[in-house]
Protein backbone atom coordinates (compact mmCIF):
# COMPACT_ATOMS: atom_id res chain seq x y z
CA UNK A 1 0.00 0.00 0.00
CA UNK A 2 0.92 3.31 -0.62
CA UNK A 3 2.52 5.45 2.52
CA UNK A 4 0.27 7.84 2.42
CA UNK A 5 -2.64 5.10 3.31
CA UNK A 6 -0.75 3.92 6.38
CA UNK A 7 -2.13 6.28 8.47
CA UNK A 8 -5.86 6.21 9.75
CA UNK A 9 -5.76 10.01 9.23
CA UNK A 10 -5.34 9.94 5.65
CA UNK A 11 -7.65 7.04 4.95
CA UNK A 12 -10.41 9.53 6.78
CA UNK A 13 -9.16 12.78 5.61
CA UNK A 14 -9.34 10.70 1.46
CA UNK A 15 -13.08 9.18 2.33
CA UNK A 16 -14.15 12.71 3.53
CA UNK A 17 -12.43 14.60 0.54
CA UNK A 18 -14.24 11.55 -1.97
CA UNK A 19 -17.73 12.51 -0.49
CA UNK A 20 -17.17 16.19 -0.36
CA UNK A 21 -15.95 16.27 -3.85
CA UNK A 22 -18.89 14.12 -5.34
CA UNK A 23 -21.12 16.63 -3.66
CA UNK A 24 -19.46 19.99 -4.26
CA UNK A 25 -19.59 18.88 -8.17
CA UNK A 26 -22.77 18.06 -8.14
CA UNK A 27 -24.52 20.93 -6.86
CA UNK A 28 -21.86 23.15 -7.86
CA UNK A 29 -23.13 22.89 -11.40
CA UNK A 30 -26.44 23.74 -10.46
CA UNK A 31 -25.18 26.71 -8.37
CA UNK A 32 -23.03 28.13 -11.43
CA UNK A 33 -25.74 27.48 -14.02
CA UNK A 34 -27.81 29.24 -11.81
CA UNK A 35 -25.54 32.26 -12.18
CA UNK A 36 -25.81 32.03 -8.10
CA UNK A 37 -21.72 31.22 -7.74
CA UNK A 38 -21.89 33.73 -4.84
CA UNK A 39 -23.56 31.66 -2.83
CA UNK A 40 -20.96 29.28 -2.05
CA UNK A 41 -18.91 31.76 -0.70
CA UNK A 42 -21.35 33.50 1.24
CA UNK A 43 -22.33 30.21 2.90
CA UNK A 44 -18.67 29.39 3.95
CA UNK A 45 -18.42 32.31 5.99
CA UNK A 46 -22.16 31.60 7.51
CA UNK A 47 -20.54 28.48 8.32
CA UNK A 48 -17.85 30.13 9.86
CA UNK A 49 -19.83 31.99 12.05
CA UNK A 50 -21.21 28.32 13.19
CA UNK A 51 -17.67 27.29 13.97
CA UNK A 52 -16.85 30.33 16.13
CA UNK A 53 -19.91 29.95 18.23
CA UNK A 54 -18.94 25.71 18.61
CA UNK A 55 -15.29 27.01 19.62
CA UNK A 56 -16.23 29.24 22.14
CA UNK A 57 -19.38 28.01 23.58
CA UNK A 58 -18.15 24.19 23.92
CA UNK A 59 -20.31 23.12 21.15
CA UNK A 60 -19.67 20.27 18.10
CA UNK A 61 -18.29 23.12 15.58
CA UNK A 62 -19.52 20.88 12.67
CA UNK A 63 -22.83 20.57 13.81
CA UNK A 64 -22.87 24.04 14.67
CA UNK A 65 -21.35 24.91 10.97
CA UNK A 66 -24.58 23.35 9.57
CA UNK A 67 -27.15 24.98 11.40
CA UNK A 68 -26.19 28.00 10.98
CA UNK A 69 -24.92 27.61 6.95
CA UNK A 70 -28.83 26.71 6.64
CA UNK A 71 -30.01 29.23 8.60
CA UNK A 72 -28.10 32.19 6.51
CA UNK A 73 -29.20 30.56 3.19
CA UNK A 74 -32.94 30.33 4.20
CA UNK A 75 -32.22 34.42 5.12
CA UNK A 76 -30.80 35.28 2.07
CA UNK A 77 -33.46 33.39 -0.05
CA UNK A 78 -36.53 34.94 1.90
CA UNK A 79 -34.74 38.44 1.77
CA UNK A 80 -33.88 38.45 -2.17
CA UNK A 81 -37.62 36.97 -2.60
CA UNK A 82 -39.22 39.28 -0.16
CA UNK A 83 -37.50 42.66 -0.99
CA UNK A 84 -36.43 41.82 -4.21
CA UNK A 85 -32.89 42.93 -3.35
CA UNK A 86 -30.00 42.69 -5.74
CA UNK A 87 -29.02 38.79 -4.89
CA UNK A 88 -25.35 39.97 -5.23
CA UNK A 89 -25.78 42.59 -3.06
CA UNK A 90 -27.60 40.41 -0.13
CA UNK A 91 -24.34 37.91 -0.57
CA UNK A 92 -22.00 40.48 -0.28
CA UNK A 93 -23.39 41.88 2.92
CA UNK A 94 -24.05 38.30 4.10
CA UNK A 95 -20.57 37.17 3.37
CA UNK A 96 -18.43 40.33 5.39
CA UNK A 97 -21.63 40.32 7.75
CA UNK A 98 -20.42 36.75 8.69
CA UNK A 99 -17.20 37.02 8.46
CA UNK A 100 -17.14 40.45 11.14
CA UNK A 101 -19.30 37.99 13.28
CA UNK A 102 -16.97 35.44 13.90
CA UNK A 103 -14.32 37.23 14.05
CA UNK A 104 -15.69 39.06 17.20
CA UNK A 105 -17.32 35.82 18.55
CA UNK A 106 -13.58 33.90 18.25
CA UNK A 107 -11.94 37.10 19.61
CA UNK A 108 -14.25 37.58 22.61
CA UNK A 109 -14.43 33.93 23.25
CA UNK A 110 -10.04 33.89 22.98
CA UNK A 111 -10.52 31.17 20.70
CA UNK A 112 -7.94 32.74 17.92
CA UNK A 113 -5.69 29.81 17.56
CA UNK A 114 -4.63 27.10 15.45
CA UNK A 115 -7.68 25.16 15.36
CA UNK A 116 -9.60 28.20 13.79
CA UNK A 117 -6.63 28.46 11.28
CA UNK A 118 -7.12 24.77 10.65
CA UNK A 119 -10.71 25.72 9.75
CA UNK A 120 -10.17 28.35 7.59
CA UNK A 121 -8.10 26.77 5.84
CA UNK A 122 -8.36 23.24 5.76
CA UNK A 123 -6.48 20.66 7.07
CA UNK A 124 -6.36 16.71 6.62
CA UNK A 125 -5.30 15.90 10.11
CA UNK A 126 -8.17 17.52 11.54
CA UNK A 127 -10.91 15.09 9.95
CA UNK A 128 -12.17 12.57 13.06
CA UNK A 129 -14.04 9.72 13.37
CA UNK A 130 -16.99 11.38 13.89
CA UNK A 131 -16.56 13.95 11.70
CA UNK A 132 -16.71 11.02 9.27
CA UNK A 133 -19.48 10.18 10.11
CA UNK A 134 -21.39 13.23 10.07
CA UNK A 135 -19.69 13.94 6.41
CA UNK A 136 -21.00 10.60 5.56
CA UNK A 137 -24.69 10.78 6.82
CA UNK A 138 -25.56 13.88 5.52
CA UNK A 139 -23.64 12.92 2.34
CA UNK A 140 -26.02 10.78 1.53
CA UNK A 141 -28.90 12.65 2.45
CA UNK A 142 -27.76 15.67 -0.06
CA UNK A 143 -26.61 13.05 -2.87
CA UNK A 144 -30.17 11.69 -2.87
CA UNK A 145 -32.31 15.03 -2.75
CA UNK A 146 -29.72 16.08 -5.80
CA UNK A 147 -30.66 13.22 -7.80
CA UNK A 148 -33.62 13.01 -6.98
CA UNK A 149 -34.33 16.55 -8.09
CA UNK A 150 -31.57 16.57 -10.86
CA UNK A 151 -34.19 17.21 -13.77
CA UNK A 152 -35.85 20.17 -12.04
CA UNK A 153 -33.07 21.66 -10.63
CA UNK A 154 -31.64 21.67 -14.13
CA UNK A 155 -34.86 23.00 -15.42
CA UNK A 156 -35.55 26.15 -13.12
CA UNK A 157 -31.21 27.12 -14.06
CA UNK A 158 -32.02 26.91 -17.61
CA UNK A 159 -35.19 29.10 -17.61
CA UNK A 160 -36.81 29.38 -14.27
CA UNK A 161 -40.08 31.37 -14.74
CA UNK A 162 -40.91 28.78 -18.00
CA UNK A 163 -39.98 26.09 -15.36
CA UNK A 164 -43.01 27.89 -13.21
CA UNK A 165 -45.25 27.76 -16.15
CA UNK A 166 -44.67 24.41 -15.98
CA UNK A 167 -45.93 23.65 -12.72
CA UNK A 168 -42.81 23.13 -11.12
CA UNK A 169 -42.45 24.71 -7.43
CA UNK A 170 -39.48 26.96 -8.59
CA UNK A 171 -39.53 28.61 -4.83
CA UNK A 172 -39.65 25.40 -2.79
CA UNK A 173 -36.91 23.76 -4.79
CA UNK A 174 -34.36 26.92 -4.94
CA UNK A 175 -34.95 26.87 -0.96
CA UNK A 176 -34.20 23.21 -1.04
CA UNK A 177 -31.15 23.51 -3.47
CA UNK A 178 -29.75 26.19 -0.85
CA UNK A 179 -30.32 24.40 1.81
CA UNK A 180 -27.93 21.36 0.77
CA UNK A 181 -25.68 23.83 -0.32
CA UNK A 182 -25.46 25.14 2.89
CA UNK A 183 -25.32 21.76 4.33
CA UNK A 184 -22.47 20.59 2.06
CA UNK A 185 -20.45 23.41 2.55
CA UNK A 186 -20.23 23.20 6.09
CA UNK A 187 -19.46 19.96 6.24
CA UNK A 188 -16.48 20.62 3.59
CA UNK A 189 -14.94 23.38 5.96
CA UNK A 190 -13.06 20.49 7.71
CA UNK A 191 -11.37 19.29 4.37
CA UNK A 192 -11.49 22.74 2.45
CA UNK A 193 -11.70 25.51 4.42
CA UNK A 194 -14.06 28.05 4.49
CA UNK A 195 -12.36 30.39 2.80
CA UNK A 196 -11.23 27.81 -0.17
CA UNK A 197 -14.34 25.93 -0.99
CA UNK A 198 -16.62 28.14 -2.97
CA UNK A 199 -13.64 27.20 -5.14
CA UNK A 200 -14.52 23.49 -5.18
CA UNK A 201 -18.06 24.23 -5.79
CA UNK A 202 -17.68 26.17 -8.90
CA UNK A 203 -14.68 25.42 -10.44
CA UNK A 204 -14.95 22.23 -11.34
CA UNK A 205 -18.29 23.09 -12.93
CA UNK A 206 -16.76 26.10 -14.82
CA UNK A 207 -13.73 23.70 -16.26
CA UNK A 208 -16.33 21.14 -17.47
CA UNK A 209 -18.12 24.37 -19.01
CA UNK A 210 -15.14 24.41 -21.18
CA UNK A 211 -15.90 21.08 -23.18
CA UNK A 212 -19.43 22.31 -24.36
CA UNK A 213 -20.84 18.74 -23.93
CA UNK A 214 -24.49 18.12 -22.96
CA UNK A 215 -26.20 17.89 -19.13
CA UNK A 216 -25.33 14.59 -18.38
CA UNK A 217 -21.43 14.72 -19.74
CA UNK A 218 -20.90 18.12 -18.14
CA UNK A 219 -21.92 16.46 -14.73
CA UNK A 220 -19.76 13.43 -15.31
CA UNK A 221 -16.43 15.83 -16.07
CA UNK A 222 -16.99 18.37 -13.35
CA UNK A 223 -17.46 15.39 -10.85
CA UNK A 224 -14.17 13.34 -12.03
CA UNK A 225 -12.52 17.15 -12.15
CA UNK A 226 -13.00 17.54 -8.58
CA UNK A 227 -12.38 14.08 -7.80
CA UNK A 228 -9.17 14.29 -9.10
CA UNK A 229 -8.34 17.79 -7.98
CA UNK A 230 -9.38 16.84 -4.18
CA UNK A 231 -7.57 13.38 -4.55
CA UNK A 232 -3.99 14.71 -5.94
CA UNK A 233 -4.43 18.13 -3.85
CA UNK A 234 -4.69 15.75 -0.17
CA UNK A 235 -1.36 13.46 -2.09
CA UNK A 236 0.30 17.08 -2.44
CA UNK A 237 -1.14 18.66 1.45
CA UNK A 238 0.75 15.26 2.86
CA UNK A 239 4.18 15.03 1.39
CA UNK A 240 4.57 18.78 1.53
CA UNK A 241 2.78 19.10 4.65
CA UNK A 242 0.50 22.43 3.43
CA UNK A 243 -2.93 23.23 4.29
CA UNK A 244 -5.16 20.76 2.38
CA UNK A 245 -7.32 23.32 0.89
CA UNK A 246 -4.95 25.60 -0.77
CA UNK A 247 -3.37 22.27 -2.28
CA UNK A 248 -6.82 21.07 -3.40
CA UNK A 249 -7.72 24.54 -4.89
CA UNK A 250 -4.53 24.56 -6.36
CA UNK A 251 -5.06 21.04 -8.21
CA UNK A 252 -8.03 22.73 -9.44
CA UNK A 253 -7.06 26.00 -10.77
CA UNK A 254 -4.47 24.33 -12.79
CA UNK A 255 -7.56 21.98 -14.19
CA UNK A 256 -9.38 24.67 -15.05
CA UNK A 257 -6.67 26.52 -16.83
CA UNK A 258 -5.96 23.48 -18.79
CA UNK A 259 -9.27 23.62 -20.05
CA UNK A 260 -9.35 26.98 -20.90
CA UNK A 261 -6.52 26.63 -22.86
CA UNK A 262 -7.14 23.44 -24.47
CA UNK A 263 -10.86 24.22 -25.25
CA UNK A 264 -10.41 28.23 -26.71
CA UNK A 265 -11.10 28.84 -30.19
CA UNK B 1 -70.18 30.37 -31.10
CA UNK B 2 -69.00 27.70 -29.45
CA UNK B 3 -70.56 26.15 -26.65
CA UNK B 4 -67.22 23.97 -25.04
CA UNK B 5 -65.56 25.44 -22.05
CA UNK B 6 -63.48 28.18 -22.43
CA UNK B 7 -59.68 27.73 -21.86
CA UNK B 8 -59.29 30.72 -20.61
CA UNK B 9 -61.95 33.07 -19.30
CA UNK B 10 -61.01 36.47 -18.61
CA UNK B 11 -63.67 38.78 -17.42
CA UNK B 12 -62.94 42.72 -16.45
CA UNK B 13 -59.37 42.24 -15.81
CA UNK B 14 -57.22 45.00 -14.62
CA UNK B 15 -53.54 44.98 -13.83
CA UNK B 16 -52.27 48.05 -11.85
CA UNK B 17 -48.66 49.38 -11.35
CA UNK B 18 -47.74 52.49 -8.90
CA UNK B 19 -51.43 54.10 -10.46
CA UNK B 20 -51.04 53.29 -13.86
CA UNK B 21 -53.06 51.05 -15.19
CA UNK B 22 -51.18 48.89 -17.73
CA UNK B 23 -54.54 46.67 -18.37
CA UNK B 24 -57.89 48.17 -18.22
CA UNK B 25 -60.43 46.17 -17.99
CA UNK B 26 -59.92 43.16 -20.28
CA UNK B 27 -62.72 40.67 -20.89
CA UNK B 28 -62.34 37.91 -23.73
CA UNK B 29 -62.36 34.38 -23.43
CA UNK B 30 -60.01 31.47 -25.68
CA UNK B 31 -61.42 28.14 -27.05
CA UNK B 32 -60.08 25.29 -27.94
CA UNK B 33 -58.40 25.42 -30.86
CA UNK B 34 -58.35 29.04 -31.16
CA UNK B 35 -55.68 30.67 -33.50
CA UNK B 36 -55.15 34.06 -32.36
CA UNK B 37 -52.50 36.89 -32.97
CA UNK B 38 -52.37 39.61 -30.00
CA UNK B 39 -51.08 43.19 -31.30
CA UNK B 40 -50.54 46.27 -29.92
CA UNK B 41 -47.61 48.60 -29.37
CA UNK B 42 -45.54 48.26 -27.25
CA UNK B 43 -46.26 49.08 -23.47
CA UNK B 44 -49.10 48.26 -23.96
CA UNK B 45 -49.84 45.63 -21.61
CA UNK B 46 -49.10 42.61 -24.14
CA UNK B 47 -46.83 40.30 -22.76
CA UNK B 48 -48.67 41.88 -19.42
CA UNK B 49 -51.49 39.72 -20.26
CA UNK B 50 -49.96 36.54 -21.79
CA UNK B 51 -48.12 37.03 -17.83
CA UNK B 52 -50.73 37.11 -16.03
CA UNK B 53 -52.81 34.48 -18.05
CA UNK B 54 -49.58 32.12 -16.99
CA UNK B 55 -49.79 32.71 -13.13
CA UNK B 56 -46.48 34.52 -13.67
CA UNK B 57 -48.14 38.16 -12.38
CA UNK B 58 -51.27 38.84 -10.58
CA UNK B 59 -54.14 40.23 -11.55
CA UNK B 60 -55.12 43.35 -9.35
CA UNK B 61 -58.77 43.36 -10.23
CA UNK B 62 -60.87 41.11 -12.35
CA UNK B 63 -61.35 37.48 -13.10
CA UNK B 64 -58.99 34.67 -15.13
CA UNK B 65 -60.35 31.05 -15.56
CA UNK B 66 -58.02 28.27 -16.91
CA UNK B 67 -59.94 25.30 -17.96
CA UNK B 68 -62.44 26.78 -15.70
CA UNK B 69 -60.58 26.71 -12.37
CA UNK B 70 -59.28 29.84 -10.89
CA UNK B 71 -55.42 30.29 -11.33
CA UNK B 72 -54.50 29.63 -7.62
CA UNK B 73 -56.55 26.21 -7.89
CA UNK B 74 -55.11 25.06 -11.62
CA UNK B 75 -52.33 22.54 -11.66
CA UNK B 76 -52.36 20.77 -14.94
CA UNK B 77 -49.95 23.06 -16.18
CA UNK B 78 -48.44 20.98 -18.67
CA UNK B 79 -51.74 21.30 -20.26
CA UNK B 80 -50.37 24.61 -21.06
CA UNK B 81 -46.75 25.26 -23.36
CA UNK B 82 -44.86 28.77 -22.92
CA UNK B 83 -42.64 29.65 -25.36
CA UNK B 84 -40.91 33.13 -23.78
CA UNK B 85 -39.60 36.06 -25.71
CA UNK B 86 -36.28 35.60 -25.19
CA UNK B 87 -36.41 32.19 -26.11
CA UNK B 88 -34.01 32.75 -28.80
CA UNK B 89 -30.81 33.81 -27.37
CA UNK B 90 -29.99 31.75 -24.72
CA UNK B 91 -26.96 31.50 -23.17
CA UNK B 92 -24.26 30.05 -25.31
CA UNK B 93 -22.19 27.94 -22.81
CA UNK B 94 -25.32 26.49 -21.25
CA UNK B 95 -24.63 22.90 -20.73
CA UNK B 96 -27.46 21.71 -22.94
CA UNK B 97 -28.07 19.61 -26.26
CA UNK B 98 -31.59 19.97 -27.98
CA UNK B 99 -32.54 16.47 -26.63
CA UNK B 100 -31.66 17.91 -22.99
CA UNK B 101 -33.88 20.96 -23.68
CA UNK B 102 -36.78 19.13 -25.21
CA UNK B 103 -36.39 16.33 -22.34
CA UNK B 104 -37.43 19.60 -19.86
CA UNK B 105 -40.69 19.62 -21.02
CA UNK B 106 -41.38 16.18 -19.84
CA UNK B 107 -40.41 17.53 -16.30
CA UNK B 108 -43.56 18.71 -15.15
CA UNK B 109 -45.29 15.20 -16.34
CA UNK B 110 -43.05 12.96 -14.15
CA UNK B 111 -43.13 11.63 -10.68
CA UNK B 112 -40.65 11.77 -8.20
CA UNK B 113 -38.24 8.76 -8.24
CA UNK B 114 -39.84 8.03 -11.78
CA UNK B 115 -37.01 7.36 -14.34
CA UNK B 116 -37.55 8.64 -17.90
CA UNK B 117 -40.14 6.23 -19.55
CA UNK B 118 -40.69 4.77 -22.83
CA UNK B 119 -43.41 7.50 -23.42
CA UNK B 120 -40.98 10.19 -22.10
CA UNK B 121 -38.78 9.29 -25.34
CA UNK B 122 -41.49 9.37 -27.40
CA UNK B 123 -43.03 12.19 -26.94
CA UNK B 124 -39.64 13.64 -27.00
CA UNK B 125 -38.75 12.67 -30.32
CA UNK B 126 -42.14 13.11 -31.72
CA UNK B 127 -41.84 16.91 -30.31
CA UNK B 128 -38.08 17.35 -32.13
CA UNK B 129 -40.09 15.72 -35.73
CA UNK B 130 -42.86 17.91 -35.75
CA UNK B 131 -40.66 21.06 -35.07
CA UNK B 132 -37.80 19.59 -37.62
CA UNK B 133 -35.23 19.75 -35.23
CA UNK B 134 -34.62 16.10 -34.41
CA UNK B 135 -31.57 15.92 -37.01
CA UNK B 136 -30.22 18.82 -34.66
CA UNK B 137 -31.11 16.23 -31.21
CA UNK B 138 -27.10 16.32 -30.33
CA UNK B 139 -26.37 19.59 -31.14
CA UNK B 140 -25.55 22.04 -28.70
CA UNK B 141 -28.12 24.66 -28.01
CA UNK B 142 -25.55 27.60 -27.93
CA UNK B 143 -24.80 26.53 -31.46
CA UNK B 144 -27.75 26.69 -32.83
CA UNK B 145 -29.19 29.55 -35.07
CA UNK B 146 -32.10 31.88 -34.09
CA UNK B 147 -34.91 30.27 -35.96
CA UNK B 148 -33.86 26.33 -35.05
CA UNK B 149 -33.62 27.54 -31.03
CA UNK B 150 -37.01 28.94 -31.46
CA UNK B 151 -37.68 25.48 -32.79
CA UNK B 152 -36.44 23.89 -30.09
CA UNK B 153 -38.17 25.74 -27.27
CA UNK B 154 -41.41 25.28 -28.78
CA UNK B 155 -40.56 21.54 -28.88
CA UNK B 156 -39.77 21.89 -25.57
CA UNK B 157 -43.49 23.32 -25.07
CA UNK B 158 -44.92 20.61 -27.02
CA UNK B 159 -43.18 17.75 -24.93
CA UNK B 160 -45.69 17.80 -22.56
CA UNK B 161 -48.58 17.58 -25.00
CA UNK B 162 -49.94 21.10 -24.02
CA UNK B 163 -53.57 21.63 -25.21
CA UNK B 164 -52.62 25.62 -26.03
CA UNK B 165 -49.12 26.88 -27.02
CA UNK B 166 -48.90 30.48 -25.51
CA UNK B 167 -45.60 32.20 -27.56
CA UNK B 168 -44.53 36.29 -26.58
CA UNK B 169 -42.86 37.63 -30.15
CA UNK B 170 -41.70 33.87 -31.09
CA UNK B 171 -39.55 35.66 -33.71
CA UNK B 172 -37.56 38.37 -32.60
CA UNK B 173 -34.38 37.89 -34.22
CA UNK B 174 -35.27 35.34 -36.71
CA UNK B 175 -34.63 35.32 -40.23
CA UNK B 176 -37.88 36.10 -42.60
CA UNK B 177 -38.08 32.76 -44.26
CA UNK B 178 -37.36 30.98 -40.90
CA UNK B 179 -40.44 33.02 -39.47
CA UNK B 180 -42.69 32.08 -42.59
CA UNK B 181 -41.90 28.55 -42.35
CA UNK B 182 -42.23 28.97 -38.00
CA UNK B 183 -45.65 29.84 -38.91
CA UNK B 184 -46.64 26.96 -40.94
CA UNK B 185 -45.58 24.90 -38.54
CA UNK B 186 -47.96 27.06 -35.84
CA UNK B 187 -50.79 26.36 -38.18
CA UNK B 188 -50.01 22.51 -38.70
CA UNK B 189 -50.18 22.57 -34.92
CA UNK B 190 -53.13 24.18 -34.88
CA UNK B 191 -55.27 22.36 -37.50
CA UNK B 192 -53.68 18.84 -37.39
CA UNK B 193 -53.16 18.44 -33.76
CA UNK B 194 -55.38 20.72 -32.80
CA UNK B 195 -53.58 22.37 -30.12
CA UNK B 196 -54.78 26.27 -29.41
CA UNK B 197 -52.44 28.67 -30.43
CA UNK B 198 -51.74 32.55 -29.15
CA UNK B 199 -48.81 34.68 -29.82
CA UNK B 200 -47.66 38.13 -29.72
CA UNK B 201 -46.58 39.42 -32.99
CA UNK B 202 -45.05 42.18 -34.15
CA UNK B 203 -44.93 41.30 -38.42
CA UNK B 204 -48.62 41.19 -39.02
CA UNK B 205 -47.86 40.97 -42.79
CA UNK B 206 -46.76 37.50 -42.10
CA UNK B 207 -49.72 36.06 -40.49
CA UNK B 208 -52.19 38.42 -41.69
CA UNK B 209 -54.18 36.44 -43.70
CA UNK B 210 -53.82 33.12 -41.45
CA UNK B 211 -54.80 34.63 -38.22
CA UNK B 212 -58.45 33.08 -37.17
CA UNK B 213 -58.63 35.82 -34.59
CA UNK B 214 -56.83 39.29 -33.49
CA UNK B 215 -56.52 40.87 -30.55
CA UNK B 216 -55.55 44.35 -30.27
CA UNK B 217 -53.76 45.10 -26.85
CA UNK B 218 -53.21 48.87 -25.65
CA UNK B 219 -54.79 48.66 -21.69
CA UNK B 220 -57.86 48.49 -23.16
CA UNK B 221 -58.83 45.20 -25.69
CA UNK B 222 -60.52 45.09 -28.61
CA UNK B 223 -61.09 41.58 -30.09
CA UNK B 224 -61.99 40.80 -33.66
CA UNK B 225 -62.95 37.39 -34.33
CA UNK B 226 -62.85 38.25 -37.85
CA UNK B 227 -59.40 39.89 -38.25
CA UNK B 228 -60.21 40.18 -41.90
CA UNK B 229 -62.55 42.99 -40.87
CA UNK B 230 -60.44 44.18 -39.15
CA UNK B 231 -60.77 47.85 -39.60
CA UNK B 232 -63.99 47.46 -38.95
CA UNK B 233 -63.26 46.51 -35.73
CA UNK B 234 -64.67 49.44 -33.05
CA UNK B 235 -61.47 51.50 -31.65
CA UNK B 236 -58.92 49.69 -33.61
CA UNK B 237 -57.62 52.49 -34.96
CA UNK B 238 -57.57 54.56 -31.76
CA UNK B 239 -55.71 51.45 -30.38
CA UNK B 240 -53.36 50.74 -32.89
CA UNK B 241 -53.56 53.09 -35.51
CA UNK B 242 -50.35 52.68 -37.53
CA UNK B 243 -50.41 49.17 -37.77
CA UNK B 244 -54.02 48.71 -38.01
CA UNK B 245 -53.09 50.49 -41.35
CA UNK B 246 -50.67 48.23 -41.89
CA UNK B 247 -53.23 45.25 -41.66
CA UNK B 248 -55.49 46.92 -44.41
CA UNK B 249 -52.99 47.75 -46.80
CA UNK B 250 -51.82 44.15 -46.44
CA UNK B 251 -55.20 43.16 -47.64
CA UNK B 252 -55.41 45.16 -50.35
CA UNK B 253 -52.26 43.65 -51.75
CA UNK B 254 -53.83 40.00 -52.44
Amino acid sequence: MLEIFEYEFMQRAFLAGMIIATLASISGTFVVLRRYSMISETLAHSALVGVAVGLVAGFNPLWMAVIIAILSAWLIEYLRYSFSLYSDAVLAIFLSGSLAIAVIIVSLGGAFNNSLFSYLFGSILAVSDADLITIFIFGIVCLSVLLIFAKEFYFIAYDEEVAKTSGIRVRLLSFLLVTIVAIIIALSIRVVGSLLIGALMVIPTVSALQYRQGFAKTLFISLFFAIFSVASGMTLSFYMSLPSGATIVLSILVIFIISLVANKR
Amino acid sequence: MKFSLPIFDVKNLYFIVDDQEILRNVSFEIFAQDYIAIIGPNGGGKTTLIRILLGLEKETKGEVRIFGKKIKDFKEWHKIGYVPQRASHVDASFPATTQDVVKMGRTSKRKLFSKESQEDKLRVEDAMRKMDVYHLKDKMIGTLSGGQRQRVMCARALASRPEILILDEPNTGVDVSSQQRFYELLRELNKKEKITIVFITHDIGVIADDIARLFTINQKAVICNNPKEALSCEDMSDLYGIDAHLIHNHKHEH
